[in-house]
């Protein structure tokens, strides 16, 4: 009885503090609502450089063991241009993004990616509210 | 000089023009394709037909090769693209647009009417 009670108290704390949070600051009451209420949006950006490394490794043509944060898809990771283009595609789906072509030829390594992918969200917040 | 040159910038053109032509081919492969699986095979098939002419040398017939492609991508071309919601032309584009500066609401949740 005694943890059922306990395990409702806490999960109440954590509600509650989730609360005081939100309107601590008035003014981003909303930015912050609609970043909690949007799950593409509230991903933090370590959450992305995971999902962006993660998916470079899964690449049939990309040898798991080399991708790292800045490895250079087209040196270190020996991926020809036809490949690069399969892989902006395949970030474009996972993040249901539009990559412009001009910005698709300046994306070389997983950094740069999750770089753009966390600018391009950023924006969109700030359309919201 | 010039001549080597005018032959590379030609070579980068041609190289930019072959990956924008793949890009766009791949994604309206995408919009073809009913089901998943049936896109891979379509990429797959794709890819050959570029790989296929990956070492060909002369400049003249790359560029012919090129307008081949883009006039097969624009015969091909679906009526009905998918579009990311957010980009231009998507169903959200521009559906809560930012309101201009220095309007604002003020959420004080109904005290205005005790004061």
């Amino acid at each position: 009885m005694l943890r059922i009670r306990n395990s409702i108290l806490r999960h109440v704390r954590v509600s509650g503090s989730v609360e005081k949070r939100l309107f601590a600051e008035d003014g981003n009451v909303l930015k912050r609502l609609s970043r909690q209420m949007c799950t593409s949006m509230g991903r933090n950006p370590d959450q992305i450089m995971d999902q962006v490394i993660g998916l470079v490794k899964k690449f049939d043509k990309v040898d798991a063991s080399k991708v790292t944060e800045s490895a250079d898809f087209q040196k270190d990771l020996s991926l020809d241009s036809l490949d690069r283009v399969e892989l902006v595609m395949a970030f474009e789906e996972e993040f249901s993004i539009e990559i412009p072509d001009e910005k698709a030829d300046k994306l070389t390594c997983c950094a740069d990616v999750a770089k753009y992918i966390i600018s391009g969200a950023e924006q969109k917040v700030v359309e919201k509210c | 000089m010039s001549a080597t040159a005018g032959y590379l910038a030609r070579r980068a053109a041609q190289k930019e023009r072959v990956r924008i032509l793949y890009r766009k081919a791949l994604k309206d492969t995408l919009n073809w394709a009913v089901h998943r699986h049936l896109f891979y095979q379509d990429a797959s098939d794709l890819r050959e037909r570029f790989e296929a002419n990956k070492h060909v040398e002369d400049p003249d017939r790359i560029d012919r090769l090129i307008d081949a492609g883009e006039a097969s991508y624009n015969k091909w071309r679906h009526p009905d693209p998918y579009i990311v919601p957010w980009a231009p032309g998507g169903s959200k584009f521009t559906r809560n647009p930012t309101p201009p500066e220095g309007i604002e609401i003020i959420y004080n949740y109904g005290r205005e009417d005790n004061d």
